[in-house]
């Protein structure tokens, strides 16, 4: 059985982030980077089914710099087998149809029985490229899966759906599948594993070999909301102020929707 | 300009953010037809045309199905812009109906620029602006980020039928499985301060927490007093959480609390000190007493 | 960041004077520096370390680091089986011996990320790997290797040093436990104090005179001892200023008798071993002593940040800039050179010097800089719930044990005077 996972490299979220000279992306200097935290339910899931089925094979894919290499290999280190790293340094200025076809381009003739990415990227999250890729490849996707089982022939996963409320949900290898959080617990890259790791394939492909398409959106411009202004300081009558509060928190937030 | 909204059908029943892309499109003067695999029974109010799909004969999902009906409805309406709610049904669909179209998809709209829309990005830290380069464009829109209009009206009914075997099996839903109390994955949390004067009133905070679909914290002392469990502690010896909303009764605002929860989405602190440290960092302050405005604003709530 | 050869050594270092006539610098201090290979980067498998060490510090140790220092407790399954699980037990012993196969600086880089959380934690590691299973590796015959090292290196077992005795601490060689070969076994009698890890430890390495009749530090020999043997037992525990999570407790032996096949190294060697083996502690107390300091540094600077006094976060206060700054200096020098004998002990080149400097510069640092925190923290950083306190006696430890500063000036001074 052959598996293939997806990874981004994104910044860690914490970061202070700064525009970058041409307005349209963040800076990338000064950043820490990790993996995309939702692809790393989806590499342990894909490492999980590989440990299911004997002989199974699991290759890494990123899209990216040189950098993006050392997030591949935290991904070789929790179990891929090897990695396929698509050299493009401005993969930043690509849309998702794009990328998608990146991917499809590299797994058309690769018989891939399982595909897993993360249901969105922490940095853009579109959360197009998993489900744009199964498209492409002709195969049926399920998103936002937090169960994911496999009886040999059949994934039977559960999507999370809003409120909790999960949906069951089946279907046949070959499939895509997007990955939320609470699908697992990512194991941690064991020292000895973080050795071995180091004598698995982990070779780039140009990205020009694999990218077909002309994007289809462009970003205008990335900037900083504008920053809440000091507290509004409500008072008065109790009714009143509820009304009020209940106006604000559904104008300001999403939580009431 | 013209638009296809599309509708949910959930657990039986219509899904109440239709009216979200309703108003999106109102703010667009756009003419508006919608699109729902649902029933006859529950439609959204609106004048237009409404394409429907039998929910019975369809399922709730089916990814194959709807979107060989979406196209349907695409191909009769010929729409600018094809609209869904960026929820788990949304996200799901909307790229699919992209590829086959080769059009490109603009996730989680927030606000609309001229001819732009504009996204977060960086856990909703910065915004991006993004112009679609092809003739028609998917949009998802955030859910609760444009106003919902409920503009009243019967819709124009047109039936669609679309072959597609399913390659996905769809058996049902279950509901949530509930676990010990993880107040770092709550979306809502409402936090329980020494104003609260005595343990039964924690019982008026749970309250509150509920009729926001969220979870109740505590501070530190009270949860020393073992008013509360310690799971439920915020502040450095407690958790650290940084939930979309968070509301803070009867809470001065000490430094320890403050550090595990000041990264908050929305801080709403309820004080009957107005210049309570906590005024710092919330977004609202309503200078009131807990002990009633508590209850009105639960029951208020509850009432929506 | 800190150096990292590709390849080995080029020799002495030679600086091309006027006229192009290489000049070589000699002494103890050859600064082997190839400066034209240098690099300060860690690879990409030492930042996975620090990475995924890190992770599993923040996720499961910090939680309960302060409960634990206030009740004292040693979490096992914590602080020492998780770390056998995540391969950290045998860093840097072979894979035969079930190790994994990395350098000293992915070791120094391990403790330090535990350090930064929880110093206990940090100690329980570097006292079970440096101390205990190191000499075994060093000294130990292949039996030895298998019996001995093996379950310690995968985790299985913990590990412990037994040298120090209530009138042989900085003078090692007044060691008083002695060991009477009797048959083919050794017969063990004694006290040693402060040893951490004991009672929870299932191996200890232990230290005791063989030769009465031979001087001071001759005449001792190590021996490889198993909890549970009959005449081994422990005394008190310790109530100490810090570490408090880390249990330190008395070795008893009483006619203990050991098979002879556990005599580590030669007979007499002992005194030699005990030097060598706490010249790698003390690249592991180096790197805790930085841990905790990290630690320190990262609260303070979190802490200025938010505090505002005089309407202003007092981050924003010269006085307050000035502080940071130097705690920030010192710690990034001391880690220059952690890493520096980190790199040297992997390189299989000679690091005494290097470990005491680590090992002296770094536990100074530690106590300047969490003293310092305390002070920035005020009021808050000296209740115990801000960490900053318990740092700070965490980092007193550091100058003292494994050699106090004391004994780490005597070597790097008597080499550079030699």
């Amino acid at each position: 059985m052959k598996i293939l996972v997806c990874i981004k490299q994104v910044p860690d979220m914490e970061s202070k982030f700064r525009i970058a000279a041409d307005g349209r992306w963040y800076d990338q200097g000064d950043l820490v980077f990790r993996m995309n935290e939702y692809d790393e339910y989806a590499v342990e899931q894909a490492v999980r089914l590989k440990e299911q089925v004997g002989g199974a094979d699991l290759t890494v894919l990123s899209i990216g710099s040189e950098r993006v290499k050392e997030t591949m290999k935290k991904a070789l280190a929790m179990g891929c087998d090897r990695g396929v790293h698509v050299a493009d340094d401005t993969v930043a200025g690509k849309d998702p149809m794009t990328i998608a076809g990146i991917i499809a381009e590299y797994a058309k003739a690769q018989n891939f029985s399982c595909i897993f990415t993360g249901m969105q990227s922490q940095d853009r999250g579109s959360g197009q490229v998993g489900v744009l890729l199964a498209e492409m490849l002709g195969l049926p996707a399920v998103t936002t899966i937090v169960d994911f089982t496999y009886d040999g022939s059949l994934f039977s996963v559960k999507r999370e759906l809003e409120g909790g409320t999960r949906a069951k949900v089946a279907v046949q290898s070959p499939a895509v599948f997007t990955c939320q959080l609470g699908l697992n617990t990512p194991r941690y890259p064991t020292l000895p594993n973080i050795m071995k790791a180091k004598k698995k394939e982990l070779g780039s492909i140009p990205v020009d070999q694999l990218q077909k398409t002309a994007i289809l959106q462009e970003t205008e411009r990335l900037y900083f909301p504008e920053k809440k202004s000091g507290g509004l300081i409500l008072e008065g009558d109790a009714a009143d102020l509820a009304d009020r509060l209940i106006g604000i928190l559904k104008e300001k937030t999403a939580v009431l929707a | 300009m013209k638009v296809l909204l599309v509708a949910e059908y959930r657990e039986g029943k219509l899904l109440g953010n239709i009216n979200e892309l309703l108003g999106f499109a109102g703010t667009l003067a756009a003419e508006a037809a919608v699109f729902l695999v649902g029933k006859k029974e529950s439609l959204p109010k609106f004048t237009g045309k409404l394409y429907l799909a039998d929910v019975e004969k369809y399922r709730e999902y089916n990814p194959d199905g709807h979107k060989a009906l979406l196209l349907q409805a695409v191909e009769k309406e010929q729409p600018d812009l094809i609209v869904f709610s960026h929820s788990s049904y949304g996200w799901d669909l909307a790229p699919r109906l992209a590829f086959t179209l080769k059009t490109c998809q603009i996730s989680e709209v927030v606000a609309v620029e001229g001819e732009s829309f504009v996204v977060p990005a960086c856990n909703a830290k910065l915004r991006r602006q993004v112009k679609s380069l092809s003739p028609k464009t998917v949009l998802t829109l955030q859910v609760g980020a444009f106003q919902a209009s409920e503009t009243g009206g019967e819709p124009t009914v047109i039936d669609i039928d679309a072959e597609a075997a399913p390659r996905i099996s769809f058996s049902g839903y279950e509901a949530a499985a509930k676990g010990g109390v993880d107040l770092t994955k709550a979306s809502v949390i409402v936090s329980a301060g020494r104003g609260i004067g005595k343990p039964e009133n924690i019982a008026m905070i749970a309250g509150l927490a509920a009729a926001l679909k969220g979870e109740y914290g505590a501070s530190r002392p009270v949860v020393d007093a073992e008013w509360v469990e310690h799971n439920r502690q915020v502040g450095t010896t407690g958790q650290s959480v940084a939930p979309k909303l968070y509301v803070a009764c009867g809470i001065s605002g000490a430094i320890q609390h403050l550090a595990g929860m000041k990264k908050s989405e929305f801080i709403v602190a309820i004080n009957t000190d107005r210049d309570a440290p906590i005024g710092e960092v919330a977004d609202v302050l309503v200078v009131a007493d807990l002990k009633q405005f508590v209850p009105v604003l639960t029951e208020k709530l509850k009432a929506l | 960041m800190f150096p990292c050869f590709p390849g080995s050594l080029a020799g002495p270092a030679r600086i091309v004077g006027p006229g192009l006539k290489p000049i070589v610098r000699a002494g103890p201090f050859l600064q082997e520096w190839n400066t034209k290979d240098m690099k300060f980067e860690l690879t990409e498998e030492q930042n996975l370390i620090r990475d995924m060490v890190r992770e599993f510090a923040e996720k499961e140790v910090a939680p309960s680091a302060a409960i634990r220092d206030e009740e004292e407790r040693f979490d096992r399954a914590l602080m020492f089986d998780r770390l056998g699980e995540l391969g950290l037990t045998g860093i840097v012993f072979p894979e035969e011996y079930g190790g994994a196969g990395a350098d000293y600086l992915s070791y120094a880089i391990a403790v330090e990320e535990l350090s930064r959380v929880c110093a206990s934690t940090g100690v329980t590691l570097s006292a079970h790997l440096s101390l205990c299973a190191n000499p075994i590796f060093l000294f130990g015959s292949e039996e030895q290797k298998q019996q001995f090292l093996a379950p310690l290196a995968r985790g299985e077992k913990m590990g412990a040093f037994g040298l120090t005795e209530p009138s042989a601490g900085s003078d090692a060689g007044g060691t008083k436990t002695t060991a009477v070969k009797d048959g083919d076994n050794w017969v063990l009698n004694g006290t040693k104090i402060f040893i951490t890890n004991a009672g929870d430890a299932e191996t200890y390495v232990v230290f005791a005179r063989t030769d009465k009749e031979a001087q001071k530090h001759h005449g001792i020999s190590a021996f490889i001892v198993e909890k549970g043997t009959p005449g081994f037992s422990f005394g008190k525990k310790e109530k100490k200023m810090g570490i408090r999570s880390s249990p330190t407790m008395e070795l008893v032996f009483e006619n203990c008798r050991i098979p002879g096949s556990q005599l580590l190294g030669e007979l007499g060697q002992g005194f030699k071993i005990a030097m060598k083996t706490l010249d790698g502690g003390r690249i592991g107390i180096a790197s805790q002593a930085l841990g905790i300091a990290q630690g320190a540094l990262e609260a303070a600077v979190n802490y200025a940040k938010e505090r505002k006094q005089f309407d202003t976060p007092i981050a924003k206060f010269q006085g307050v800039q000035f502080q940071l700054a130097d705690m920030a200096t010192q710690i990034e020098a001391s880690r220059l050179l952690v890493y520096n004998a980190a790199y040297k002990a992997s390189a299989g080149l000679s690091y005494s010097q290097a470990s005491a400097m680590a090992k002296l510069m770094a536990s100074e640092t530690a106590m300047r800089v969490t003293t310092q925190a305390v002070q920035i923290l005020g009021g808050y950083g000296y209740t115990r719930e801000f960490p900053v306190e318990r740092m700070m006696r965490d980092a007193k430890i550091t100058e003292i044990y494994e050699g106090t500063s004391e004994v780490q000036r005597l070597v790097i001074g008597s080499a550079l005077t030699r």
